[in-house]
């Protein structure tokens, strides 16, 4: 079994590792992510938001082992029966899963999501590379050794590959995917940790929910229209699926998406910009290396908070970093409803097109990384039972069902601007309303 | 972030013209249908319809489609319906602002190779269930997964990695789903 540590948390009390996975936290890789907050620079609005992407991996990987254990406990007959896993393959996927999720987060940019418009593009596809890509770079190209060659690895023969495309939802993985939803899908574990840490650090009740309910009523169970296997909810659980669900609502809308809060993620973004074309990482490209070789990787992670507040602090990120240092942001002068209706989003355009050259930038709740979706989840009713059946929380919770997408849109101008600005909105406003 | 102002018309005008085409043609054009449909059409005909579609056990999935669903039904243009309390009991329809939200895209869903791509979407797929298009999309994505890592892919090994995440399908039934796709020309493989 080997020695076990225990580190304090804030959220579960400990999180307890082996010395396999001490040696890969101990890794400068895993080390980084003490260097990169969790929110950015959310503290411009809410103070206490100091906290980092390591103790929240560290949070992550105690769900997720949490959420398996319970999974695995009580569905064992129907995992062996229906999906074919024996007690040896349940063991190596609980292990897949624990260090998937301990370095789900290595790849992040400096600020956290704040950065990701920062990542260069696929050759290929022409889509952006997401966090996701890097983190299972890092792993395949740096961490190996730290992964592979460990005594404790000895019984299962885990390559650095095969968790690199676990986080990367590659098909080589094969039936492990079913726990990808235990990393990335609607009740996971990473949102089931920042929700909770998120509110913890910054002070705000937004993002609470009962933890201990919903892994209790985890379940494995098969979607009969398209015969797959999913993880769901079962009956007792809704009101802790639902409060989950409503703390991401509450958690977008008061903090992620909050109006300071996004002008410093968009002046963030700049300044990064203005440091890469200085930096010359790539000649005339203003974006990250791309994550397809080790080099590009080291030069990526080379790149933390500390370096870019750094060069912010050393008056190097140009006009973005002097609105940083003086709190000088741009300002919302206009956003539409939560949930806007067409005619909504065409006034928006013509706002900005009244506003012309005043205009800093506009920003979109379906553009920013943490958006709130309408979702949905798996719900088993008479789990068990011969009657069991597998529908959807939105059928039995009308909370759930009453919530729609965000899709509000903001138009920010430069602090200087904004009087003279609303103006032009409180014109253009009242020429709507005579219209009608 | 962007500078200036740009609704992505074109994603939900492809959800309402996806409802009008198929509306009478798919009685299960629900929301796994919907997820798989927008998957060929990006993945086999070419389409950018500016999706991201990651795997999971039950097939390329992106939250994002669903939540553009969502804003279509709030702004008129499709309607979906629960018809049963199965997991998949949801039934997507054109309403009233169907043709309103085509029109904001346009040029896009009357451009050429729009058009011939969702007619041969729709000839090809429009029909089919929400399972036999899961098995198909799984397939798919598996065969791109493979000619994008650059490694040899023949009908066994793509037969057996969608075995292994689509555990309640039969092999044989993957075998012919795997047949059939490549006779469409909609994957490669060696033989």
């Amino acid at each position: 079994m080997g020695k076990i540590f225990e580190i304090r948390d804030p959220i579960h009390g400990f999180v307890t590792l082996n010395e396999w996975e001490r040696d890969i936290i101990n890794h400068p890789v895993f080390q980084r992510l003490r260097r990169i907050r969790q929110l950015g620079l959310t503290d411009m609005v809410y103070p206490g938001s100091m906290h980092t992407r390591f103790e929240h991996s560290l949070g992550v990987m105690q769900v997720a082992t949490r959420m398996f254990n319970h999974i695995k406990e009580r569905r064992s007959d129907f995992l062996k029966s229906e999906l074919h896993f024996n007690d040896d393959g349940l063991r190596r996927d609980k292990v897949l899963v624990r260090l998937s999720c301990l370095l789900h987060d290595v790849g992040h940019a400096p600020f956290s999501h704040a950065a990701e418009g920062l990542m260069d593009k696929d050759q290929l596809s022409g889509k952006s590379y997401k966090h996701e890509q890097y983190s299972a770079a890092a792993v395949d190209f740096l961490m190996q050794d730290v992964i592979e060659n460990h005594p404790l690895n000895q019984n299962y023969h885990i390559k650095a590959k095969e968790i690199a495309d676990f986080l990367n939802g590659d098909s080589s993985v094969g039936r492990s995917l079913l726990w990808r939803d235990l990393v990335s899908g609607q009740l996971d574990a990473d949102r089931a940790d920042y929700l909770l840490r998120d509110s913890h650090h910054i002070g705000v009740a937004y993002g609470y929910y009962d933890l201990n309910r919903l892994i209790a009523t985890l379940t494995v169970a098969i979607e009969p229209d398209n015969d797959s296997p999913v993880i769901a909810v079962e009956e007792g659980g809704e009101h802790a699926a639902e409060a989950l669900i409503i703390a991401r609502y509450m958690m977008f809308t008061q903090v992620y998406f909050q109006h300071t809060r996004r002008a410093y993620d968009y002046h963030s973004i700049e300044s990064i910009k203005a440091l890469l074309a200085k930096s010359k990482v790539q000649a005339g490209k203003e974006v990250f290396p791309a994550p397809t070789s080790k080099e590009n990787v080291e030069e990526y992670l080379k790149w933390d908070d500390w370096k870019v507040l750094g060069l912010i602090s050393a008056g190097e990120a140009g006009k973005n970093g002097k609105i940083m240092m003086e709190r000088k942001h741009h300002r919302a002068v206009f956003e539409t409803p939560e949930t806007p209706r067409a005619e909504d989003q065409e006034f928006a355009k013509e706002i900005q097109d009244a506003l012309g050259s005043k205009v800093a930038f506009v920003d979109f709740a379906s553009g920013s990384w943490y958006k709130f979706e309408a979702a949905d989840v798996p719900f088993l009713l008479q789990p068990g039972h011969t009657d069991e059946q597998l529908t959807t929380l939105s059928t039995i919770s009308s909370v759930v069902k009453g919530l729609t997408t965000v899709n509000r849109t903001r138009i920010y101008v430069p602090m200087g601007k904004k009087d003279e600005a609303r103006e032009t909105v409180a014109k253009k406003r009242k020429e709507r309303e005579e219209k009608r | 972030m962007k500078i200036t102002f740009d609704i992505p018309w074109t994603r939900y005008a492809l959800i309402a013209e996806l409802a009008k085409r198929l509306d009478g043609v798919n009685p299960q054009f629900g929301k796994t249908v919907l997820e798989k449909l927008v998957f060929f059409l990006q993945e086999i005909y070419g389409i950018k319809c500016g999706y991201d579609f990651e795997l999971y056990s039950y097939g390329p999935f992106d939250s994002q489609l669903l939540g553009d669903l969502d804003l279509v039904e709030h702004w008129g243009g499709v309607t979906v319906l629960r018809v049963n309390n199965s997991f998949g009991g949801y039934r997507i329809q054109p309403s009233e602002k169907v043709d309103s939200i085509v029109g904001k895209a346009k040029e896009f869903i009357e451009d050429q190779k729009t058009e011939k791509a969702l007619d041969d979407l729709v000839s090809n797929y429009g029909a089919m269930t929400a399972r036999d298009l899961e098995l198909r999309a799984t397939t798919v994505y598996v065969e791109r997964g493979l000619r994008k890592k650059g490694e040899y892919r023949s009908k066994e090994k793509i037969c057996s990695l969608v075995s292994q995440i689509k555990p309640k399908f039969d092999f044989q039934e993957i075998e012919q789903a795997v047949l059939e796709l490549k006779k469409r020309s909609h994957i490669e493989f060696t033989d």
